[in-house]
């Protein structure tokens, strides 16, 4: 199980701050984001904007999760 | 210091902590709430949010990078969550050093560097609805898209 975070336009999109998810050891974040896009299908045509974190970090689609991680979807940011 | 912080940020406080004997310049960004207006409505106040504690650390990441750049004395910056009002700072930055170059250089960069890397969304609640911005979601001109619950 992993946990799985939506900030900003992310969160309303998904209707959502927090959901939690059963994904295979060493699934990649790609393989992860049709199980999210189908669970909450507003996100699906933000795709392209989001970046995603696994654990406070920064994360590429091709970068592994483990269960017990932390997962973060993460918006165009839009500080200062 | 890098902080977040939910409340006003007191921007006098963070230049006379700024201020030392070796350095001959302070220069300070702050960034404030400013009322757009278009289509007959106009911006009432931000509201920001953060991605704890990322966010923090990645602040801290900025005042590495401009050390690693520049030869200042003294880095600050200070990001204000929840709602902020017109005219308020939403983010303040202080650098010191001893010539007003690497000062200017730096809290520019800062600045620069928070709009690209540190995971804070703000959106702009309008008389009308509310958009996040960077994405433009949001309920204006949406017909009443119900999102605002989160």
């Amino acid at each position: 199980m992993i946990k799985v975070l939506f900030f900003g336009a992310a969160a309303d999109r998904a209707g959502t701050r927090e959901t939690e998810l059963e994904v295979e050891d060493g699934a990649t974040l790609a393989e992860i984001w049709p199980l999210l896009a189908g669970r909450h299908p507003d996100l699906g045509p933000m795709r392209d904007t989001l970046a995603f974190a696994v654990n406070g970090e920064y994360a590429r689609g091709e970068d592994a999760v483990s269960p017990g991680d932390e997962v973060a979807v993460l918006p165009p940011v839009s500080g200062g | 210091m890098f902080a977040i912080v939910e409340g006003p940020i007191d921007v006098g406080a963070l230049i006379s902590e700024a201020q030392r004997p070796d350095c001959g310049a302070i220069a300070t960004f702050v960034g404030t709430t400013r009322i757009d207006e278009s289509e007959g409505a106009s911006v009432e106040h931000l509201e920001y949010e953060a991605y704890r504690p990322m966010a923090d650390r990645k602040l801290e990441e900025i005042g590495t990078e401009i050390g690693e750049r520049w030869d200042v004395g003294h880095v600050c910056i200070v990001h204000r969550l929840g709602r902020v009002d017109p005219g308020e700072p939403s983010v303040a930055i202080v650098v010191a050093s001893a010539r007003r170059g690497p000062a200017f250089e730096a809290s520019r960069y800062a600045i620069e560097r928070i709009k690209e890397v540190v995971p804070i969304w703000k959106r702009e609640v309008w008389s009308d609805g509310y958009v996040w911005v960077g994405s433009q979601v949001g309920t204006r001109g949406r017909g009443g898209f119900e999102s605002g619950q989160v």
